[in-house]
C-alpha cells in the first residue's frame, strides 16, 4: 500500500499556514505569560507525536521479531529517527516555556523526565542501528531494543512521579485553563502536525527502502565484477 | 533450565573471579568512583544522604556493565558463542546463568562499595537497614536482568562498555531512583513510607524478567 505523499504534502502545508493564523491572529494573547504562551501551539503536538513515533517504533518491532520482514524494520528506524527529532523540540520548547512559566530551565516535572529519558533511550537506539554489523542481526537488536523501550516508559512517567511527590508541588502544571479559542486552536495545530509527521514518516521510510535496494544492488555488482 | 542456568552461572564466575578484565576491574573503577566523588564534600562537612545513595549506585551500575561485558567477552573467542547456543538447553537458560553469575558478582563488589561510602563520603546506617537491604536486593536483580538481557547485543562491538552504559543507564531509570531512595533511608536520610517504591522496583523485575524470557533468544541466537 502506497499512501500519495505528495497529496499529503500538500495537506500538511495548507493546514500548517491555517494553523498559523489560528496561533497568531486568532488565538487571544494569555494573560499572565504574554506571547510566549504560544510556544505551547508548537509544544503540544510534537510531543504527542514523538510518543506516537515511538509507539509506531515499538509495533513495527514486534512485527518485525514476528514476521522477519525488513519493511518492519526500516518503518521502526524512520519512526525513531522524526520521534528522536520531535521530543528533542518538543523539550526545546518546553524548556523555554518553564523558563517562563516557572522561572526554570529545567525541574523533575514526571512529563520532563519522561521525555528526556525517551529522548536518550531512542538517541540510544539510534546509535545501535548506526553499528557495524551484519544487516538482519542489526534489525534484531534494533527490534529488542525497541520493544524494551517503549515497556519502560509508563514506568520511568510512574517513577519520576513518586520522585517528586515529596517535593512540594511549586511548578504546578499549567494543562487546564485554556479558553474555547485557545482549545480550537491547539487541536487544530495537533491536526496539521500530524499532517507534517506522516508525511515525514513516510518519505523517511521509503528513502531508507531505496537505500537498502542499492545497497543490493552495489553487492551483487561487486560479487559479480 | 535452572540447572545448566546454574552450571553456565558457575562456568563465568570461575573464569571471571580470578582475571583482572573480570570482577578485579570492576570494583577498582567503583572504588575510585566513591574515593573522587568525595572530592565533593569541603572538608569537616559530610555528603547528604541522598547525595551518597546516588553515588553509591552509580559506582554499582558502572561495576555492572563491566561485569556483564566480562561476561559475555568470555564467549567471543574461539566460537565459543555458537557452541553454546547449540548445547542442548534453552538459550533463556544462557540469560538466566549470566543474569545469576553478575547478580553473585554485584553483590560482592556492593559489599566493598558500602565500606567505601562510609569511610569516603562520610555515612553512616543510622536509619533502618532491613527495607534497604530488601531493595538492594530487588533493584540489583532488574539491574542484572537487563543487563544480561542487553549486554549480548553489544557483543562483538568496539567501545562496548559505554555503548552499553549509554543504552542501559537511561533504561534503569525507574529503578535507580527506586534504589536511591531505599539506600537514602539506611543511610539516615528523612523517613518516607517505601510501599510505592518496593512497587515500581518489583515491577521493574517482573517486566523486564518476562521480556527478557521472551527476547533473548532473539539476541543471543540467530545469525552473527
Amino acid at each position: 500500500m502506497t499512501l500519495p505523499v505528495p497529496l499529503l504534502a500538500a495537506l500538511a502545508g495548507l493546514a500548517m499556514a491555517a494553523s498559523q493564523w489560528l496561533i497568531w491572529a486568532y488565538a487571544p494573547v494569555e494573560a499572565t505569560l504574554g506571547p510566549v504562551q504560544k510556544i505551547f501551539y508548537i509544544h503540544l503536538p510534537l510531543a504527542w507525536w514523538a510518543l506516537l513515533s515511538f509507539g509506531v517504533t515499538f509495533v513495527a518491532s514486534v512485527l518485525y521479531l514476528l514476521k522477519k520482514n525488513i519493511r518492519f524494520d526500516l518503518l521502526a528506524g524512520a519512526a525513531a529517527e522524526i520521534g528522536v527529532l520531535f521530543s528533542g523540540l518538543a523539550l526545546v520548547t518546553g524548556s523555554i516555556w518553564g523558563r517562563v512559566s516557572w522561572n526554570v530551565w529545567w525541574t523533575w516535572d514526571p512529563r520532563l523526565t519522561t521525555t528526556l529519558v525517551m529522548w536518550f533511550i531512542y538517541a540510544a537506539y539510534l546509535l545501535v542501528r548506526g553499528l557495524e554489523m551484519p544487516r538482519e542481526r542489526k534489525a534484531t537488536v534494533a527490534a529488542v531494543l525497541g520493544v524494551v523501550a517503549f515497556l519502560d516508559v509508563p514506568l520511568v512517567f510512574w517513577s519520576a512521579r513518586l520522585w517528586r511527590s515529596v517535593h512540594p508541588a511549586v511548578f504546578a502544571s499549567k494543562e487546564g485553563g485554556l479558553t474555547g479559542e485557545m482549545a480550537t486552536t491547539v487541536i487544530a495545530c495537533v491536526a496539521a502536525w500530524f499532517f507534517v509527521w506522516i508525511c515525514l514518516l513516510l518519505t523517511r521510510r521509503r528513502q531508507l527502502l531505496q537505500q537498502e535496494r542499492l545497497l543490493a544492488l552495489q553487492q551483487t555488482l561487486s560479487a559479480r565484477n | 533450565m535452572l540447572r545448566a542456568a546454574l552450571i553456565i552461572a558457575h562456568k563465568d564466575l570461575r573464569l571471571l573471579v580470578g582475571r583482572s578484565s573480570g570482577l578485579v576491574q570492576a570494583v577498582l573503577l567503583g572504588l575510585v568512583l566513591l574515593f573522587l566523588f568525595s572530592l565533593s564534600q569541603a572538608p569537616g562537612q559530610r555528603l547528604p544522604a541522598q547525595s551518597a545513595a546516588a553515588v553509591f549506585w552509580m559506582a554499582s551500575l558502572f561495576c555492572e556493565i563491566l561485569v556483564v561485558n566480562a561476561l559475555f567477552f568470555v564467549e567471543e573467542s574461539q566460537g565459543a558463542r555458537l557452541a553454546l547456543t547449540l548445547s542442548p538447553m534453552p538459550l533463556q537458560a544462557i540469560w538466566l546463568g549470566k543474569a545469576l553469575a553478575s547478580l553473585v558478582l554485584l553483590l560482592l563488589a556492593q559489599c566493598l562499595f558500602l565500606p567505601a561510602s562510609v569511610a569516603f563520603l562520610g555515612q553512616s546506617f543510622s536509619g533502618d537497614v532491613w527495607p534497604a537491604l530488601a531493595m538492594v536486593l530487588l533493584a540489583d536483580w532488574g539491574l542484572v536482568a537487563l543487563g544480561a538481557l542487553l549486554g549480548a547485543l553489544s557483543q562483538g562491538q568496539a567501545a562496548r562498555e559505554s555503548l552499553l552504559s549509554v543504552v542501559l543507564f537511561p533504561l534503569l531509570l525507574p529503578l535507580l531512583l527506586a534504589a536511591v531512595r531505599g539506600m537514602t533511608q539506611a543511610l539516615g536520610g528523612p523517613p518516607e513510607p517505601l510501599e510505592n517504591w518496593f512497587m515500581t522496583a518489583g515491577a521493574f523485575d517482573l517486566m523486564f524478567t518476562a521480556a527478557a524470557l521472551f527476547l533473548f533468544p532473539y539476541v543471543y541466537g540467530g545469525d552473527a
